[in-house]
């Protein structure tokens, strides 16, 4: 049988819930026979393929890379997933909105430290106005909350995805 | 005088309510349960989160049940598609209308509108966060008052006026805009009226008025308290 | 002050008050409500009062309120003993002298006079003023007034609202006294019952039934409450009843006070309206000193009393519990009912609120009784409505019309149509949380019922007129902006649901919204009118509700398309007049570029973004005129001139190649796409230019002999030289294209044939078959359809016209045609059916004809060609017509009459419209709409057949050159879009820098024209008419322009 190809991504998130998907305790050893994980934080992989099936993003999208990547993911993937709270709401990542980007960098780089007082600009990507949920600029096909969404919703998502059922709204998961 | 008996029919069951009840009392007084947040028992009714919503036989309008009496021979529906629906709106406006950080908030797993949201099966919101800029009152000794997770209820309000008779909040502004204040917009702190009494906190439904010192998950509140000393104490709303 | 206690002390103060009101001596009454005070009334006054002072007159000077037509003001009335009332309007300060003049020599000031009043129907007592002035119309017979029938509005700019003995003149305080000696509050209650007088404030509730509850509930003390906090933005019908006329309220409370058991009553009103305040608390003191209100009122032992209450200024206060608890006290926010107020209001006791208007109409119920009152209006709705008309209508003002009365009346009839010719596009009834209504629905009558089946409301008679100037997705969101801000905020759905429906309007409006969109904003508007705690949230969302329903098309327009037709939503928009012209050139850019004195680069400009300009430089119906800012100080920039200046500046000089360089050099690597155009006209020519320019390998069919279809072969050479056109096909030619002469695509080449071969198809055939009508004699000879004739004159046929040519039809092809006979010599009458503002030509056309000797004979429509025995034609019988109904075009309906008349001529020539070919359009097997015109996407304009494109007239109708190639040049960016996969269109278009500051100071100087041929010579040749600018002209035009592209960065 052919291998569902599967990617996780990390955006602006603690990565939480990677480890939430990978404390699956056993799940993941029969998971493993069905799925292929072609990307994200736990495999190799540099350039995010094309033709992906499910993909599984963690995180708000925090800035211009994250948005940029966000859409190639949405070009390339059949199935988007939202996962865990800050790629559902914005969560914690959004709690810096209220606060402009400047004034928030100042704060942080300049009056939180006591040397090198200098607000970080090579090589790290420019940060968006806001931090916002994926569904506010792409197309989310399912979305599943927590912080971090429990191991067992995760594995019964994917379970039931791979057995072609989207059951969306029948899993009694929370926000936070 | 005796209250006259009526029979009403609820999602088809036919039960007996008394003259006067609400549909939501005569619901709760035979065991059924219709979803809302802004109500409280032993609190004057306000309809103001429109969870309660109800069909009734013969009308297209939609009822608040919580304000809505009870009439012989009615029939109410509690639960239709367009029911949850609009239910599911309701609450997808309530995430999106402040800073709803369960992760971080103190009645995380105790909270009535994360249960509500459970509950009702969503997962996410369609709408745009707001995100406003709100203030957390830290002045008083014992409280916080987080207004990023205040959903307007205004139980605090009728608590302190109809139970503690202190009447240390009101809501001020209006719209998007609308704030509970304290004692004409003092700070908690500084509210001469208020008697700490704390019956507010534990009728608030989420993580907007807390006990400080608790931790995430930590703050459970008894809000059934506040109807049993309603019920001790005979009043009636 | 004598408190009137008995019938005679009443009957003495009625006969003062007589001898104020139509006084042994000239009187003068100035309308002094706030509309009049707007329009420099009060200036008006102290100069009549000066004058009188000065000259010592014997003249009565009066204020009055408002007699209705606010668009007029100010308006004064003057009367001389025994005359009508003459109603004078727009009066200046610096009339007052002569009008005072006049008067003192028994005359009037005919010129100023709007119209006059013979005799007066104030309800409660008639007025004979006595007859004369036939020159001057009868005050109904103005069609502002026509058909109005005042009830409420009595009194309003007759009496002086400051003087309590003006209004019992006139009958006032006497169904306060009949009451009261009647001694039976139940029968009057039985007369409000049977009147069916329903709510004036907008829910439409039964006045008499409320009445009921509240007169049957218990208690040691109730209130009466008038709601007279009005704050519709528009409506302003109350503010005008309490300022002309207090005490008719005062007087229906009283009676509402009497009839339900009530000794308090209580005005609740804006502090917004000090003047209203004034009048009223004056109106009050009199009432008391004159014993109707207070204690003992007219000696009959009742008491009430009246306070006034100034509300703070919001909006939801006028919901009647939030009005509770604003009195209260409290903030102003509403509570759920029941309890209703009729057993819990005010303080917890009975209490009714009624609705200022609602007032009104006690006492003429009273006076004349409920059949009376039942007599106008319709079955469910009785009596009559004010309304207030505003917005973009002729005329505005307070219109008192019977309930059931069709839309159309008041917006046609009454306001007499759009502004300056504008269309109207929707009328908004009720207030901000009205609904908008389209033309097509202008025959409903206004009553609630009818209002609330639309998705309106009657509310408490805003109408509000919007015209094709105003975007309808801008105005809901205008609407909802508005109720957002009011919201109380008490309950979820309209706190929060206004705020996002507020927020996904507005990124509509910004061009940032998407499809998916739409489908939330509905549900969420659904949502908000089902779910909310109070009037304000549960009709708030009908604006967009019915924008959605009837303006749906624009909303799509802002997303898919990203444009706003109307030009308002600023980011969908570079300049009104890019907005406004069909093929949306940058030009304020080819302006900038040639006053920059950069020719070159303003032709590439032009050219890119239309590849004929040296033709619409000359024929384009130029809507960009009617848009540009500048008329707002002079007139217009000549922008079709201009582009047609550089056109003809590159096209006929040694540039030419140099120039033709650059624009090959634009164009993109082969493709190898193969493409085939059916049709060279305009569209097909401007496909064909695109998809070249795309690297695209294109061919074109034509069944012509030559490319161009209506430019080369109905446009004439006096208005088109066809040199110009020839050089823009070349250029065409030269991108490469291929054309296929003489050949029908669907006939001599199949369609599947050319899908087998081409990998797109774009059809723009036009509309070449002249709309026929079968009228006796048509079969005549000499009888030609307009565009045939056109076309055999352009290729140089002989056609026998005769000397004496008829035209029938008022479009360009009609002018065309009759200037052409012109130039051969013939004798030319224009028959058309409609007035010439009705024409759909273009206005210098008309102009032109005129001025060549065109005779123009309106409202006429072809009745029979009369043929000699050779079958020539003899003459045309034509029947006049009248114009009747307004139709959905804003225009009157042309509607035959029994009148018929002969003119002799030799030809008639019909220019009644053209269609497409039905032919082709049946045997193509594409689908078609009703009209016969192709049916395709709106926005892609793929037909129903996949890789087949449709544009131009074949998909309109007959329309005009831009229109046919803006849908060539979208018809090109589609197909390339879908072959390519990608957006390939910013490509090929160039990029320049170039002066981005607003002129310091613009030319000064007025529009340039350009040089016209004489007359008398031009109609001798068929050289060209409009000579074009100059150099210099071209450059002042450039300097005229006041760069409205130029948006300054937001400073943060």
């Amino acid at each position: 049988m052919k291998k569902v190809k599967v990617a996780t991504v990390w955006l602006d998130g603690c990565s939480g819930c990677h480890m939430s998907l990978l404390d699956m305790d056993a799940a993941i050893i029969s998971l493993a026979q069905k799925i292929e994980l072609v990307y994200g934080p736990l495999v190799d992989a540099q350039e995010f393929p094309e033709d992906v099936d499910v993909t599984l993003v963690e995180g708000a999208v925090s800035s211009q890379d994250d948005l940029n990547k966000l859409k190639k993911i949405r070009q390339r993937t059949r199935l988007l997933i939202s996962l865990g709270d800050c790629a559902v709401t914005g969560n914690v990542p959004a709690m810096r909105n209220s606060i402009p980007v400047q004034k928030l960098l100042h704060q942080v780089y300049v009056e939180g430290v006591q040397a090198n007082k200098i607000i970080p600009t090579d090589g790290v990507p420019a940060l968006l106005k806001q931090a916002r949920p994926l569904r506010e600029f792409v197309k989310v096909d399912m979305c599943l909350p927590g912080c971090p969404p429990p191991a067992k919703a995760i594995s019964s998502v994917i379970a039931e995805l791979l057995d072609g059922k989207k059951r969306e709204g029948t899993l009694a998961v929370k926000f936070g | 005088m005796p209250q006259k008996k009526l029979s009403v029919r609820i999602d088809g069951e036919l039960i007996s309510a008394v003259e006067g009840q609400t549909i939501l009392q005569a619901a709760r007084a035979n065991g059924k349960r219709i979803p809302t947040l802004c109500d409280l028992e032993g609190l004057t009714p306000v309809g103001a989160c429109r969870l309660c919503i109800v069909e009734i036989s013969g009308t297209d309008r939609l009822f608040p049940a919580c304000t809505t009496p009870v009439q012989d021979g009615m029939s109410v529906t509690t639960v239709s598609p367009k029911l949850t629906q609009y239910r599911r709106v309701s609450l997808e406006l309530l995430f999106v209308e402040r800073n709803h950080v369960c992760s971080a908030c103190v009645s995380n797993g105790h909270c009535e509108l994360q249960a509500m949201a459970t509950e009702m099966g969503i997962s996410t919101v369609r709408f745009a966060y707001n995100y406003p800029k709100l203030a957390v009152d830290l002045s008083h000794p014992r409280y916080v008052l987080d207004q990023n997770r205040c959903i307007l209820c205004t139980r605090c309000v009728r608590v302190c006026a109809e139970l503690e008779g202190a009447h240390v909040w009101e809501v001020t502004s209006r719209g998007i805009h609308s704030r509970i204040v304290g004692d004409l917009n003092q700070k908690w702190g500084d509210a001469k009226g208020c008697t700490s009494c704390g019956k507010c906190v534990q009728a608030c439904p989420t993580g907007a008025l807390a006990e400080k010192g608790w931790a995430v998950e930590e703050m459970v509140k008894k809000n059934d308290n506040i109807s049993s000393l309603v019920r001790r104490r005979g009043v009636q709303a | 002050m004598p408190r009137i206690q008995d019938i005679g002390a009443f009957t003495a103060v009625r006969e003062s008050g007589m001898a104020k009101l139509v006084p042994q001596v000239p009187r003068i009454a100035v309308g002094m409500g706030t509309c009049g005070r707007g329009n420099g009334a009060e200036g008006l006054y102290r100069a009549f009062a000066e004058t009188i002072d000065r000259s010592g007159m014997n003249v009565v000077l009066a204020s009055v309120g408002c007699f209705g037509a606010c668009f007029q003001e100010p308006l004064v009335n003057i009367r001389l003993p025994g005359l009508p009332l003459i109603i004078l309007h727009r009066v200046q300060s610096n009339d007052a002298v002569r009008i005072l003049h006049e008067l003192s020599r028994g005359n009037i000031t005919n010129d100023l006079a709007y119209c006059k009043v013979e005799e007066w129907d104030h309800i409660t007592a008639k007025l004979k003023y006595g007859r004369g002035y036939p020159e001057i119309p009868l005050w109904n017979d103005v069609p502002f007034f026509k058909g109005q029938k005042k009830i409420v509005l009595r009194n309003c700019g007759f009496i002086n609202p400051d003087d309590i003995e003006e209004y019992i003149a006139v009958g006032g305080y006497q169904a306060l006294y009949k009451v009261l000696i009647d001694g039976r509050p139940e029968n009057i209650l039985e007369q409000i019952k049977a009147s069916k007088l329903r709510g004036r404030g907008g829910a439409g509730y039964l006045t008499g039934n409320k009445w009921e509850f509240m007169a049957k509930a218990k208690s040691d003390q109730k209130y009466i409450i008038c709601n007279a906090d009005e704050g519709d933005p528009g409506a302003y019908m109350n503010r005008n009843e309490i300022e002309s006329d207090p005490h008719s309220l005062i007087e229906g409370m009283i009676i509402g006070g009497y009839v339900m058991g009530a000794t308090e009553g209580i005005i609740y009103i804006r502090a917004e309206y000090p003047l209203a305040v004034h009048r009223l608390n004056r109106a009050i003191e009199q009432a008391r000193e004159h014993g109707v209100l207070g204690d003992n009122i007219l000696g009959r032992g009742f008491k009430f009393n009246i306070e006034l209450v100034e509300g703070a200024g919001a909006f939801v206060c006028g919901e009647e519990t939030a009005l509770i608890a604003s009195l209260e006290g409290c903030a102003g926010r509403p509570r759920p009912r029941p309890p209703f107020p009729a057993h819990k209001g005010l303080w917890g006791k009975p209490t009714n609120i009624n609705n200022v208007e609602t007032w009104y109409n006690i006492s003429p119920i009273v006076t004349l009784g409920p059949a009376w009152f039942t007599e106008t209006g319709s079955p469910k709705s009785s009596g009559t409505k004010v309304f207030s008309l505003v917005g973009k209508i002729s005329s505005t003002g307070l219109v008192e019309m019977p309930l059931g009365t069709p839309l159309r009346t008041f917006i046609y009839d009454i306001g007499e149509g759009g502004v300056n010719g504008h269309q109207i596009k929707a009328v908004q009834t009720g207030g901000p949380s009205g609904g908008c209504i389209p033309p097509e629905m202008f025959d409903t009558p206004v009553d609630y019922e009818s209002l609330a089946q639309l998705g309106s409301i009657m509310g408490s008679g805003g109408m509000v007129v919007m015209d094709d100037d105003n975007c309808m997705v801008d105005v809901a969101r205008y609407f909802i902006e508005f109720t957002h801000s009011e919201s109380c905020g008490k309950c979820l759905p309209c706190r929060v649901g206004l705020n996002k429906s507020l927020r996904i309007l507005s990124r509509i409006t910004e061009g940032a919204g998407t499809v998916h969109h739409l489908g939330l904003l509905d549900e969420l508007s659904r949502y908000i009118r089902e779910c909310s705690l109070c009037g304000l949230g549960q009709t708030a969302p009908n604006p967009v509700l019915t924008t959605l329903r009837h303006f749906h098309h624009e909303f799509e327009d802002h997303i898919v398309a990203r444009r706003c037709q109307a030009g308002v939503c600023e980011e969908l928009a570079l300049s009104p007049c890019e907005n406004s012209c069909p093929l949306h050139m940058n030009i304020p850019r080819f302006l900038q570029l040639y006053k920059e004195n950069r020719l070159d680069d303003a032709f590439v400009s032009v050219i890119m973004e239309n590849p004929l300009p040296a033709s619409t430089g000359r024929v384009c119906q130029h809507p960009c005129d009617s848009r540009c800012r500048r008329q707002t100080l002079d007139e217009p920039v000549n922008m079709r001139e201009v582009h047609r200046f550089i056109a003809d500046s590159v096209f006929f000089s040694d540039r030419y190649e140099e120039v033709l360089k650059r624009v090959l050099s634009r164009k993109l690597e082969p493709t190898g796409r193969k493409i085939a155009i059916s049709g060279a006209g305009p569209a097909g020519l401007t496909a064909a230019f695109y998809l070249a320019m795309l690297g695209h390998e294109v061919t074109v069919y034509d069944s012509k002999s030559e490319a161009g279809g209506m430019l080369r072969f109905a446009l004439p050479e006096y208005r088109l030289p066809k040199a110009a056109l020839r050089r823009e096909i070349e250029l065409i030619e030269r991108l490469g294209v291929k054309f296929i002469f003489n050949t029908r695509v669907g006939f001599d080449v199949p369609l599947n044939e050319l899908a087998d071969r081409f990998d797109s198809v774009f059809i723009s055939i036009g509309t070449w078959r002249e709309s026929w009508v079968y009228q006796p004699g048509t079969e005549l000879k000499g009888v030609y359809p307009a565009l045939l004739f056109l076309e055999a004159v352009s290729k140089g046929e002989r056609v026998p016209i005769g000397k004496n040519v008829a035209i029938i039809g008022g479009g360009n092809a009609a002018i065309d045609s009759a200037r052409t006979a012109l130039r051969r010599g013939a004798e030319v009458t224009v028959f058309y059916r409609r007035e010439h503002k009705d024409m759909p030509a273009i206005e210098e056309e008309t102009q032109a004809a005129k001025d060549e000797g065109a005779q123009f004979v309106f409202l006429a429509a072809p009745h029979r060609v009369i043929g000699d025995k050779a079958g020539n034609v003899k003459a045309l019988e034509i029947v006049k017509t009248t114009l009747g109904e307004y139709d959905a075009s804003g225009r009157r309906k042309p509607v035959a009459s029994d009148e018929i008349r002969r003119y002799e001529c030799d030809s008639v020539i019909f220019a009644i419209g053209e269609s497409v070919d039905f032919d082709f359009a049946r045997a193509s097997g594409l689908s078609l709409k009703p009209s016969g015109t192709i049916d395709v996407d709106r926005f892609s304009l793929e037909s129903s057949r996949s890789g087949f494109y449709a544009g131009g007239d074949v998909i309109t109708g007959a329309s005009n050159v831009s229109n046919a190639m803006a849908y060539g040049k979208q018809a090109a960016r589609n197909i390339d879009m879908k072959l390519m996969e990608s957006d390939r269109w910013g490509e090929i278009l160039p990029d320049f820098e170039f002066g981005q500051d607003p002129p310091e100071v613009p030319s000064p100087n007025h529009r340039n024209n350009g040089q016209m041929l004489a007359p008398v010579v031009r109609v001798r040749s068929n050289a060209e008419v409009v000579m074009g600018l100059s150099h210099e002209e071209t450059l002042d035009e450039t300097c005229r322009c006041l760069r409205c592209d130029v948006k300054v960065a937001n400073v943060s």
